[in-house]
């Protein structure tokens, strides 16, 4: 199967001025969600309140920036049809975890898709997954630009994790290697989540942020804050991708990529 | 949105009467924007619940009949929850301090390793009302932001995305008319698999015969799909030249390095803070300049535009009353906007800014929803 793979491209391409703008987007959003982390005592975002806000205005347009680099000559009408099904997949299996407190049922699907697809597609599925659930539930809102561009980068790294080799043993190496990412990335986006809306969320007591603080500060209410609110949740977030990839990515690896087979990106 | 994914595009954008179209759903999402900015620029009660009631108000009357509509009621108990999180985070965690206790819980301090926080003590009636006030002003945001969610329809927003999202607002489309397809198709392949004789409820068993004959049917139309979109024109190479194409990309990554630079620059003290400002807004504007200029290249037509028009710059310069007023308000009577919590008292109503805000329930009289808000029936949908 791998030479098969191999032979006939089963990624849509990525050029390299959409490369540059993923990268630069990821520092942009690296600073858009750590800046409470971040920011330096006597700096400028320190003295303001009218922070949180920017950001959260000028994420979307960052996004639709990288949207564009990418869609220019990269998008094809193949591409395009499976990034709205698989969309449609992600929207639908949304509402299962939205029940009880920490099932996550979507990440699975990006880090699969993002995997077999490419950093590329993974970057556009987690964007329009998210967005589009969002539009069939009702649920835009602030947070929205944030899940978008968190989600979309847990799709782009699982495309960038590095090739496994077809036999056997390679299968088993593969599916342990996307489970391992899934946690991670489930921790880390559930992290990044509470970082975003913390400054909104709490601003007095305890856990809430101090403006110009500095790290050491920031960072030990930032965990008692996590620990607080949202640490049983990304655990469950992670568990249940991990159960969900190693049950279900047999399968789904080999549905996805007979699909990329007979898409046959050129 | 260009109609032109033609196998799917009538199904999923209902045609509206030009006659009586309701109000732009970008309107609305910037009356809603406005308002939820005058919420945030208060922590005033009365102001707080005036927004709400305003927000509640245009809701009920200006509100279709459409999937999308209770949201404002879902964002509703939203808001309420987060008043009561924010409450159960001042007793436990504790947070600003006064002189009348009401009671006092037994009190934890944490070990340095655990942060060193102290949990439970006193609880003062000065410092839940500060937390009260802070989660209302949450909640009223968030009621604003449910409040657009009701009324902005998305597949009209949908069709206002700028040109150069094509592609992907046309994924986005293709989604959203795929996924009731989806539930269909689960149903008929389990229906195909019980006249088989398999009722088996295994995991596994289900995995083989619903799962994945479930996920090849998806993917195999949207094969099917990509193979129709082709044939009617669709993603040939649209004729923009190499030189046009090189500008828009410079003018991208030029937007992004700028922000880049710029929000790094906020982060220290090593720039000057209007340095970095002139940064952020200069990337800023190269990367809508970029994205307008790439919508104008793009050789799409569109089908019936969706423009804006008098009754949607009202709507949002009724909106803009409500900020207007609050900045107002923060001028002439900056106490009203952040009443004090310590000592107790009855906060006052600013009127400029309470006068704002009643002008943004105009929309209710301006555009309410008709006793039959009547879309022409979609064409050529069977």
């Amino acid at each position: 199967m791998p030479r098969e793979v191999e032979a006939v491209r089963p990624r849509p391409p990525v050029r390299w001025r959409a490369a540059l703008a993923l990268a630069l987007a990821a520092g942009f959003g690296l600073v858009a969600m750590a800046w409470p982390l971040l920011a330096a005592p006597g700096g400028a975002l320190t003295e303001t309140t009218s922070g949180p806000w920017l950001f959260a205005l000028l994420l979307p347009l960052v996004t639709a920036s990288v949207l564009v680099q990418l869609a220019d000559g990269g998008l094809d009408a193949r591409a395009v049809a499976m990034l709205g099904v698989m969309s449609a997949v992600v929207a639908a299996v949304r509402p299962f975890g939205a029940g009880a407190a920490g099932v996550e049922t979507v990440f699975f699907l990006i880090v699969l898709a993002g995997r077999v697809f490419g950093a590329g597609f993974g970057f556009l599925l987690g964007c329009t997954g998210l967005f589009a659930s969002a539009l069939l539930t009702g649920g835009v809102g602030p947070w929205m630009p944030y899940q978008m561009f968190a989600a979309a980068f847990v799709g782009l790294g699982a495309g960038l994790l590095p090739r496994t080799g077809g036999s056997r043993a390679g299968r088993a190496a593969e599916l342990a290697l996307l489970a391992a990412y899934g946690a991670v990335s489930s921790l880390a986006y559930g992290l990044l989540l509470n970082l975003s809306f913390w400054p909104f969320a709490i601003t007095q007591g305890n856990l809430s942020y101090v403006p110009g603080g500095g790290v050491e500060e920031n960072l030990s209410r930032l965990l008692a804050y996590t620990l607080a609110t949202s640490l049983g949740w990304d655990v469950g977030r992670a568990a249940t991708t991990v159960a969900l990839v190693l049950l279900t990515g047999p399968l789904l690896l080999r549905v996805l990529r007979r699909a990329a087979r007979r898409a046959n990106w050129a | 949105m260009p109609p032109a994914a033609p196998s799917e595009a009538p199904r999923v954008l209902p045609r509206r009467a030009p006659v009586r179209a309701a109000v732009h759903p970008a309107a609305w999402w910037g009356w809603a924007l406005l308002l939820a900015t005058a919420a945030g620029r208060t922590a005033n009660p009365w102001l707080l619940l005036l927004v709400a009631a305003v927000a509640g108000l245009v809701v009920t009357w200006c509100r279709g009949d459409e999937p999308w509509s209770g949201a404002y009621r879902v964002f509703l108990f939203i808001g309420l929850s987060a008043v009561a999180v924010r409450m159960a985070f001042y007793v436990v965690f504790g947070g600003s301090d006064g002189p009348t206790v009401l009671f006092t819980l037994p009190s934890v301090t944490l070990p340095d390793w655990a942060a060193g926080f102290r949990l439970g003590g006193a609880v003062t009636a000065e410092g839940a009302l500060a937390a009260a006030y802070d989660g209302l002003r949450l909640a009223t945001l968030l009621v604003c932001v449910g409040a657009a969610n009701a009324l902005a329809s998305p597949r009209r927003l949908l069709r206002s995305v700028p040109a150069a999202l094509y592609e992907v607002s046309v994924a986005v489309v293709v989604a959203l008319s795929v996924a009731p397809q989806l539930v269909e198709s689960v149903g008929r392949v389990r229906r195909a698999r019980a006249l088989r004789g398999n009722t088996g409820r295994s995991p596994a068993n289900l995995m083989r015969t619903v799962v994945a004959p479930v996920l090849h049917d998806a993917l195999d139309r949207s094969l099917a799909l990509a193979a129709a979109m082709a044939s009617r024109g669709y993603g040939r190479a649209a004729g923009v030249p190499a030189p046009a194409r090189r500008a828009t990309g410079a003018s991208l990554l030029i937007g992004l390095l700028g922000l880049c630079a710029g929000a790094y620059a906020l982060l220290g003290t090593a720039t000057p803070a209007p340095l970095a400002w002139s940064l952020l807004a200069v990337g800023a504007a190269a990367a809508v300049f970029g994205i307008a200029f790439a919508s104008k290249r793009v050789p799409h037509t569109r089908y019936r535009p969706d423009r804006f028009r008098a009754l949607d710059w009202a709507v949002l310069a009724s909106g803009a009353a409500a900020t207007a007023g609050t900045v107002l308000s923060g001028v002439l009577e900056p106490a009203a906007l952040w009443p004090a919590t310590n000592p107790l008292g009855v906060p006052e109503l600013p009127l400029w800014a309470a006068a704002g805000i009643v002008l943004a329930a105009a929309p209710a009289l301006l555009a309410p929803s008709g006793p039959s808000p009547t879309p022409l029936p979609p064409k050529g949908t069977p």
